[in-house]
């Protein structure tokens, strides 16, 4: 009797190592344990066996079906447990991904810095009266930024605004000093199309308005924004510049990121690149927004961001831009 | 502008100590924008004096002469030369050979058979003029054998300057204006202008203004007995440096002054004045300017007329008629101030803008008529010593712009540039450039020079600009700003566009793009579809504003369907709508025609998705009334929030699809942005979860000739407590696949629960009329 359990768990243990299906496994278990087994019938036949017998094949039968079940168990566990990886996992489908417009994602960028500084987003509209484009903002009468060659008028008497500055007046008005915005937005100058030059184009604005706000002031938002953006250290300077609505007025240049400064095509040998327009808030543009020059001070900025964006982006033609054309804006994955 | 710093040092004194070459860095910094420095004659060596001592023709060549020049070595040479000028005695350039020209280096080489050791050169060969006529004609007392660049500003540096940088800055359009500049920069003595002084005890010329709104100011002098018309070397090389031609003295002397001065002038043959009106032209009239076109004159255009006749363009051109001739010995001097508005529109409006009209529109100080006059006098006199004065310096000047003056207080000062300044300080600053001052305890009495005060000084803040620009914007610490954290109001769509943006970038695989504001006309035309909304003034194309985003970006589907077979694409842009800036959101879904279901579909899906994960709201689409002829009648859609219209779900109709690409479907969605923004978000409310297990039942329920929305509402109106929520599963052709999810608070459902839910639910299908698959 003995021998027989033996030679049976010996036959388990030989079958169970060539089986490698569930399915297998299981056949295996019912063949060998299950209730028309030879073991089943063994434990059945004990009825007939004598006391002692039963005593001493009773519990040896049973262990020994124990022990075949738990074996058995134990190589079932193994095979779920084991990975049985049969794929290609080389296999490698290209992505498909959608894009945001350059300017959107510099745009984002850069508000994102301003608002480190405090200041908030504000948006104006595109077309605009022609009181807030150039009136309010201390651009004259005979001013030749009003003339049709850079403006578009319309034929309701509005205009599509000439720049973002627009959004200083609207600031004003709405929200009283003190005041830190900056709006991007699209401006429209009547220009026609070249690899350089749109006439739908995007700026930011930026306006601070406070009490004892400096030149110094405006050189430190100026720095730090430029240097944020490029995530270099980038040199700015001032110059005397014109603009109606500051004064005095600057133009601020960067130190060219190209060459570093030593002069290249891109700088004009200079060394420096024309980033931003800025100033000191001219007194009539505060008056116009119903502040009191005499209280407060405050500068304002503004710069091109489709400028920015092209050469943040390196991208050659301005027209590029406005086409939608999937080809060229698909590489703008969100940052 | 370009600016010769030969002439520039005649104004300084001292002008020696000043680095010529890099004071341009720290002008632009302080001044104006300096685009290029170049340094003029080195591109020549070796170029002395010589005279001609015999000239032969060249036996081989029609115009060819061989000559024998002396340049002051012991022999004379042996020179070929083609020009038709030579004659004995000449004295000219001539370049030795060995000597340079253009980085060539010249050598004796044989011309027709005959050896020229060297070449005698033309101006423009020198590139001190464009003159190549002939062989320069040098003056009799040059030295024979001198280097050339002895005798004549050869060697010089050109400047120039951005004429946009000095748009503001009339005083800088002349010479003069820049040395004041320089000197404030580097603390040198500006030179006085030598003038002739006239002593008006003659008779005064017949001037007349009409409006004296549009002169302010007319200056002239006659001048009799000029016979020398010979303009000298050193202007000639100025003028060409700085851009000008050079023409005959007189007329040659009012570009200089131009250019020294900043003031236009015109030299007329006194032979032809009779009397001077300035006054406006009539409409339409013509008139033939200078340069022999025929112009055409509005009721603006301000003129200068001579015995009732047009003369010239005020501020603009000259005519025929007045020109300088061969045998002028007398002429007018004309020196006026003009409207610099008037004169900028006439320019436009004529399409020509000159030296003189660019002077002009920048707003010149009339207060310097009269010194350009005595200047060109001075300076004819150098070349005319018998010239006589042959009339008063008269002047029509009605309204004399004064010196006006501005307090600056010191306290205002110190807050701009963040520092206090010594007095001294501002007033060296102040008085290099012209300014008068007075220094009191709090604040400093200013008087603004004329030459300022036409457009540029005016209040306070301009006075700090020019002690900021002068004391130096690099010597500025940048300073951060205090720390104020009151809380601001903030607007919130700028936010919110990037919101969606980025959703639809990122969720949907969508591109955006940015497409113009107004319409693409050809492609409307195309499409054969009629906008009449706000248009653009002075254009015939693309003039008409957009008013359907969907519909402008037709142009842009069209040109990226040469690209793409599929593709989605969105732009938040501005239309213009009843006279309106609006925000629109517009959604352009394209793929083949038979995919329209499809897309169509997932439209639905997108702006449900965007108003669930934004705002935490239910959208609902209802039929829509179409707006717009071009877009499908049938599947127009107008799409709700809370029952109000926020957009539309649109079809291209098929003929106008077919026309922007062929067999294909576009899908448009436009959400009023706008009204997006103004939604509130609805408040987000924990939902309790049943302990108890849900069980979902699956239906499939088919319709004939009914849509979806039919059964919806037979779905509606079952009720059952046990229904926690259903969803449309899967359609498959008329086979609508609805899933219910059941459940109950206190219990877990029971076979029984289930089934009388299920019989109830069939019943109620058929008895609605639809057939379920039981």
């Amino acid at each position: 009797m003995e021998q027989k359990l033996n030679e049976l768990k010996e036959n388990l243990k030989a079958e169970l190592k060539i089986a490698t299906k569930e399915a297998d496994l299981l056949n295996i278990k019912s063949t060998y344990i299950g209730k028309k087994s030879e073991i089943s019938l063994l434990l059945s036949n004990l009825k007939d066996m004598s006391i002692e017998d039963k005593k001493i094949y009773g519990s040896l039968i049973n262990n020994t079906k124990k022990e075949m079940e738990s074996i058995i168990n134990n190589r079932l566990e193994e095979l779920e447990n084991k990975s049985n990886i049969t794929f290609d996992d080389t296999i490698d489908y290209p992505i498909n991904t959608g894009s945001l417009h350059p300017i959107t994602i510099i745009a984002k960028e850069i508000t994102d810095i301003l608002k480190r500084m405090g200041f908030t987003v504000v948006t104006g509209p595109e077309m605009e009266s022609e009181y807030y484009n150039f009136e309010a903002l201390n651009v004259p009468k005979d001013h030749p930024a009003r003339d049709m060659q850079d403006t578009y008028f319309l034929d309701n008497g509005m205009l599509l605004r000439t720049q973002t500055s627009d959004n200083q007046i609207h600031a004003m008005e709405n929200y009283g000093a003190p005041l830190r915005i900056c709006a991007p937005g699209r401006v429209f100058r009547n220009e026609d199309l070249d690899a350089n030059h749109e006439n739908t184009f995007f700026q930011i604005e930026g306006m601070v308005i406070d009490k004892g706000v400096s030149i110094e002031n405006l050189l430190y938002v100026m720095q730090n924004l430029l240097r944020e953006i490029f995530q270099e250290n980038v040199l700015v300077r001032l110059r005397p510049g014109f603009f109606p609505f500051t004064e005095p007025s600057y133009e601020m240049d960067m130190s060219c990121l190209i060459c570093g400064g030593k002069g290249c095509p891109t700088c004009k040998n200079s060394g420096w690149i024309e980033m931003v327009g800025s100033g000191m808030i001219h007194p009539n543009v505060l008056k116009a927004g119903g502040i009191n020059p005499d209280e407060y001070t405050g500068f304002a900025f503004g710069f091109g961001l489709t400028r920015l964006a092209m050469m943040k982006y390196k991208i050659n033609d301005i027209r590029v831009l406005n086409s939608g054309d999937i080809r060229y804006l698909k590489e703008f994955n969100i940052n | 502008m370009l600016i010769s710093c030969n002439k520039l040092k005649t104004h300084i004194k001292n002008p020696e100590d000043i680095d010529w070459l890099n004071i341009w860095q720290t002008f632009t910094l302080r001044t104006a924008e300096v685009e290029n420095v170049t340094k003029k004659g080195t591109n020549f060596d070796n170029v002395v004096v010589a005279q001609i001592k015999e000239c032969e023709p060249h036996p081989n060549s029609d115009h060819m002469h061989t000559l024998k020049v002396d340049c002051g070595e012991r022999e004379l040479i042996n020179v070929v030369c083609g020009a038709p000028n030579v004659r004995v005695g000449l004295k000219t350039a001539y370049i030795k050979v060995g000597g340079h020209i253009d980085n060539m280096e010249i050598k004796a080489k044989p011309l027709r058979g005959i050896l020229s050791n060297g070449m005698c050169c033309s101006g423009k060969e020198l590139g001190i003029s464009d003159n190549h006529d002939g062989i320069i004609e040098l003056p009799d007392d040059y030295k024979i054998g001198e280097d050339i660049k002895k005798y004549l500003p050869i060697e010089d540096i050109i400047v120039e300057i951005d004429n946009k940088s000095l748009t503001n800055r009339p005083d800088l359009w002349g010479h003069y204006g820049i040395a004041r500049e320089i000197c404030a920069i580097t603390s040198h003595e500006l030179l006085p202008l030598e003038l002739l002084e006239i002593n008006n005890n003659l008779t005064d010329l017949d001037i007349k203004i009409n409006d004296d709104n549009l002169c302010y100011r007319y200056t002239g002098l006659k001048i009799d007995n000029i016979t020398n018309n010979n303009t000298p070397l050193d202007m000639q090389i100025f003028l060409y440096y700085v851009g000008m031609r050079s023409i005959s003295l007189l007329v040659d002397l009012t570009n200089y002054l131009m250019m020294e001065l900043g003031q236009p002038m015109h030299a007329f043959d006194a032979r032809v004045v009779k009397n001077i009106e300035v006054g406006l032209a009539n409409e339409n009239d013509t008139f033939e300017t200078l340069d022999g076109v025929e112009r055409k004159l509005t009721k603006d255009t301000l003129m200068i007329k001579n015995g009732n006749e047009y003369f010239g363009i005020a501020g603009i051109m000259g005519g025929l008629d007045s020109e300088i001739l061969n045998d002028t010995t007398s002429v007018f001097i004309e020196s006026a101030c003009f409207n610099a508005a008037n004169i900028r529109k006439s320019a436009i409006n004529l399409g020509l803008r000159t030296e003189a009209s660019a002077r002009y529109e920048k707003s010149l100080d009339p207060n310097m008529t009269d010194v350009a006059i005595k200047r060109l006098a001075y300076l004819l006199k150098q070349e005319n010593k018998e010239m006589h004065i042959a009339s008063n310096l008269t002047d029509i000047y009605k309204n004399p712009l004064k010196e006006s003056q501005v307090n600056l207080d010191k306290k205002t000062l110190e807050l701009y540039m963040g520092q206090e300044l010594d007095d001294n300080l501002v007033k060296n600053i102040l008085e290099s450039l012209g300014f008068t001052i007075l220094i009191k305890p709090d604040s400093y009495d200013v008087t603004i020079p004329t030459f300022r005060a036409t457009k540029d000084i005016k209040i306070k803040e301009d006075i700090i600009e020019e002690i900021a620009r002068i004391y130096g914007l690099e010597n500025f610490v940048p300073k951060p700003l205090k720390l104020d954290l009151t809380i601001v109001e903030h607007e919130t769509v700028y936010n919110q566009e990037y919101e969606v943006k980025r959703l639809l970038a990122t969720k949907f695989n969508m591109h955006e793009v940015n497409s113009y504001i107004w319409y693409n006309t050809d492609l409307l035309k195309e499409l054969n579809i009629t906008k009449k909304n706000v248009s653009l003034l002075g254009k015939e194309t693309n003039n008409i504003l957009r008013d359907d985003l969907s519909l402008s970006l037709m142009s842009i589907v069209k040109e990226n369907f040469k690209n793409y077979s599929q593709f989605t694409l969105f732009e938040i842009g501005t239309v213009i709508k009843n006279n309106e800036n609006k925000r629109i959101l517009s959604i352009i879904l394209t793929d083949n025609e038979k995919n329209i279901e499809k897309i169509y579909l997932e439209a639905k899906s997108i702006i449900k998705y965007i108003f669930k994960m934004l705002k935490n709201k239910n959208v609902n689409f209802t039929d829509n009334i179409n707006e717009y002829s071009y877009y499908d009648v049938n599947l127009g859609k107008i799409i709700n929030i809370d029952n109000t219209k926020i957009g539309t779900l649109n079809v291209l109709a098929k003929n106008y699809t077919n026309k922007i690409s062929k067999k294909k479907a576009i899908v448009c969605i436009d959400i009023d942005f706008d009204k997006y923004v103004t939604l509130t978000k609805k408040n987000l409310i924990a939902k309790e979860v049943s302990k108890y297990p849900e069980v979902e039942l699956d239906y499939t329920i088919i319709l004939e000739n009914k849509k979806y929305t039919d059964l919806e509402k037979v779905l509606n109106t079952f009720q059952s407590k046990l229904i926690r929520n259903y969803v449309l599963k899967e359609v498959y052709e008329n086979k609508y696949m609805i899933r219910y999810v059941l459940g109950n608070e206190y219990k877990t459902l029971e076979q029984k629960d289930l089934q009388t839910f299920k019989d109830r639910f069939i019943k109620h299908i058929k008895d609605n009329g639809l057939n379920i698959i039981e």
